[in-house]
């Protein structure tokens, strides 16, 4: 369908590109200045002389590695947690007829619109009674309420496309329903567990609030929160925190831009078609 | 022996299958969401977080509905909301429809489109401090260049809420995008075909096929970003910290500035009980909408 002109058309896509990088790259180009020339006026784009070295203090500060691992703890931690848990849960609901199943569907579709936002103090006051506040437990565990619904129906959705005369072979030669999920669903399911895997991790990666509220302790700090947190106490070193920003990026960007036309269509079949 | 218990456990293994996700939303979602009640009724800070807290019946709501910051929260969440919602629908909407001609490397484009939505919500208030700054911010840079007057982008308490708004467009937009244009794929070309047979311009078609058939995206669109909005914080925590004043704290920074900045707990549960009666009103509604709409085309139907 052609609707308008092609000229109109380059013209939106060609600024709102621009409203889209422009921003990174500037911050991108900061981040290899030093922190003076960061926030010099009248602005410069490119550096006078590029340096590494907010980079290098980034990677070295003891604080900010430490935060960095755990971002890597927790966000492994909880994308496995949240495959493993949601691979279950989907196949339950893709290949059994059970009493409440439709129930159980729009419960958790209905949880998902719940805002993690409300649950901060309720949590706070109940991981400080049983003892998980401030533990990268208590960030595993918790970040599942933000992954888990939308992992079930992708991997529903994943399952119900895989044909059911697979497994039913497996069971006639008399295998258990769940030897066959092991043996049979699982392995073909590879590409559905690796959409599921990315959104977790880009979601566990990029989170904020649950962690400055339940664990802002130095020690089980993440890598959002520790930015956060080193500058606003003193004045900000624009040239390290950019440096900071960059490589939180990373992880994020190379995953998404690698496997996008998948993400779109994980992503719509799980929020959608549910 | 595996064989006889999957035998006896054949009509609950989908329950049991469900058994872990189940415990972990009912524990770290449903439990905290009813729990928020209790502890609104009741008196609990930071101080005595571990202790025996005092029944104090609706007097955290008493306070609440007193105080004049909530007042302000209230209008502010309103503008952010309203904003945020309108400019991240209508400029989704534009970007999604132009990806979605015929043109050489759309592909391209989406991927480059999606990467704000990719970036936490932090790293995108970070930057957008950065670019705003009042004094060597690049924003008041450009409009100097243009001969404009610098704008106290993130110091103004008339203004702040716009810069905020701005930054949530950049990061909320994508979504919009990605979502509608999984809409519009979901559209058979067939449809157009025969429009055009019947000769019905380009215009018309958008209007009287593509958007009713894209509805249900556009509604669940709309909710979701809506609701996002509203309980949308770390940005602003990162860029204004709620200020200056109470002039950008929204009503959910307010719950959380409530609880940890203040110390109030109980204050905060209560603000955060309104928060989820806001948000249901709002879900409701567009539900609604989207029920009387059908009900109107299949009056036009028939």
């Amino acid at each position: 369908m052609i609707l308008i002109d092609k000229t109109l058309i380059y013209f939106v896509i060609a600024t709102y590109l621009f409203i889209t990088l422009a921003p990174l790259l500037w911050v991108l180009s900061t981040s290899f200045k030093p922190n003076q020339e960061a926030i010099s006026f009248p602005p410069k784009f490119l550096p006078d002389s590029p340096t590494f070295d907010n980079y290098l203090f980034v990677l070295t500060d003891p604080k900010l590695v430490t935060s960095l691992i755990n971002s890597l703890v927790v966000s492994i931690g909880s994308t496995g947690l949240s495959v493993v848990v949601s691979a279950l849960g989907g196949y339950a609901f893709a290949r059994f007829e059970f009493k409440g199943k439709n129930l159980l569907i729009s419960t958790i579709l209905g949880l998902f619109m719940i805002p993690v936002v409300i649950n901060i103090i309720p949590l706070y006051i109940m991981l400080a009674n049983i003892g998980l506040l401030n533990s990268l437990l208590a960030l595993v565990l918790t970040f599942q309420i933000l992954i888990i619904p939308l992992n079930i129906f992708l991997l529903k959705n994943y399952f119900e496309t895989i044909p059911k005369e697979l497994e039913e072979a497996a069971l006639i030669d008399g295998c258990s329903k769940m030897r066959a999920f092991w043996h049979v669903i699982v392995p073909i399911s590879m590409p559905g567990f690796l959409i599921a895997a990315i959104l977790s991790f880009r979601f566990s990666w990029n989170e904020f609030v649950l962690p400055i509220v339940l664990s802002n302790r130095p020690d089980v700090m993440v890598f959002q929160v520790a930015l956060y947190q080193f500058i606003s106490l003193y004045r900000i070193d624009w040239g390290y925190l950019t440096a900071g920003i960059n490589i939180a990026l990373i992880p994020v960007v190379v995953l998404m831009l690698f496997f996008q036309k998948r993400m779109i269509r994980g992503l719509t079949l799980g929020a959608v078609r549910g | 022996m595996k064989v006889t218990l999957e035998a006896r456990t054949g009509r609950i293994q989908p329950y049991l299958l469900l058994v872990p996700a189940l415990a972990i939303l009912i524990g770290f979602l449903l439990f905290p969401l009813m729990w928020n009640v209790y502890l609104a009724l009741h008196d609990v800070s930071l101080t005595t977080i571990l202790g025996n807290w005092k029944y104090v019946g609706l007097k955290n709501f008493d306070n609440l509905i007193h105080d004049h910051d909530f007042h302000t929260s209230l209008q502010v969440s309103l503008i952010f909301v309203g904003g945020s919602v309108a400019l991240q629908f209508f400029v989704g909407m534009v970007l999604a429809v132009v990806l979605n001609q015929q043109i050489r490397g759309s592909n391209t484009f989406r991927a480059l489109f999606i990467i704000p939505w990719t970036v936490s919500a932090v790293i995108t208030g970070f930057s957008f401090k950065f670019i705003f700054n009042d004094s060597f911010g690049i924003m008041n840079y450009g409009l100097g260049q243009l001969g404009l007057a610098p704008v106290s982008w993130l110091s103004d308490p008339g203004t702040v809420v716009w810069t905020l708004i701005i930054a949530n467009m950049w990061h909320g937009t994508p979504f919009t995008v990605i979502f509608l244009t999984a809409g519009l794929f979901s559209i058979n070309p067939v449809v157009y075909e025969a429009a055009r047979i019947d000769g019905a311009t380009k215009i018309k078609s958008f209007l009287y096929i593509t958007l009713p058939l894209l509805r249900p995206f556009v509604i669940i669109n709309l909710i979701l970003i809506t609701m996002w909005s509203v309980n949308f914080f770390d940005l602003i925590l990162v860029m204004t910290n709620g200020g200056p004043l109470f002039s950008s704290t929204t009503s959910s920074l307010f719950m959380y500035r409530q609880g940890f900045e203040f110390g109030l707990l109980s204050k905060g549960a209560a603000a955060g009980f309104l928060l989820i009666a806001m948000n249901l009103v709002l879900a409701y509604s567009y539900i609604k909408l989207l029920r009387s709409k059908e009900k109107t085309i299949e009056i036009r139907q028939s």
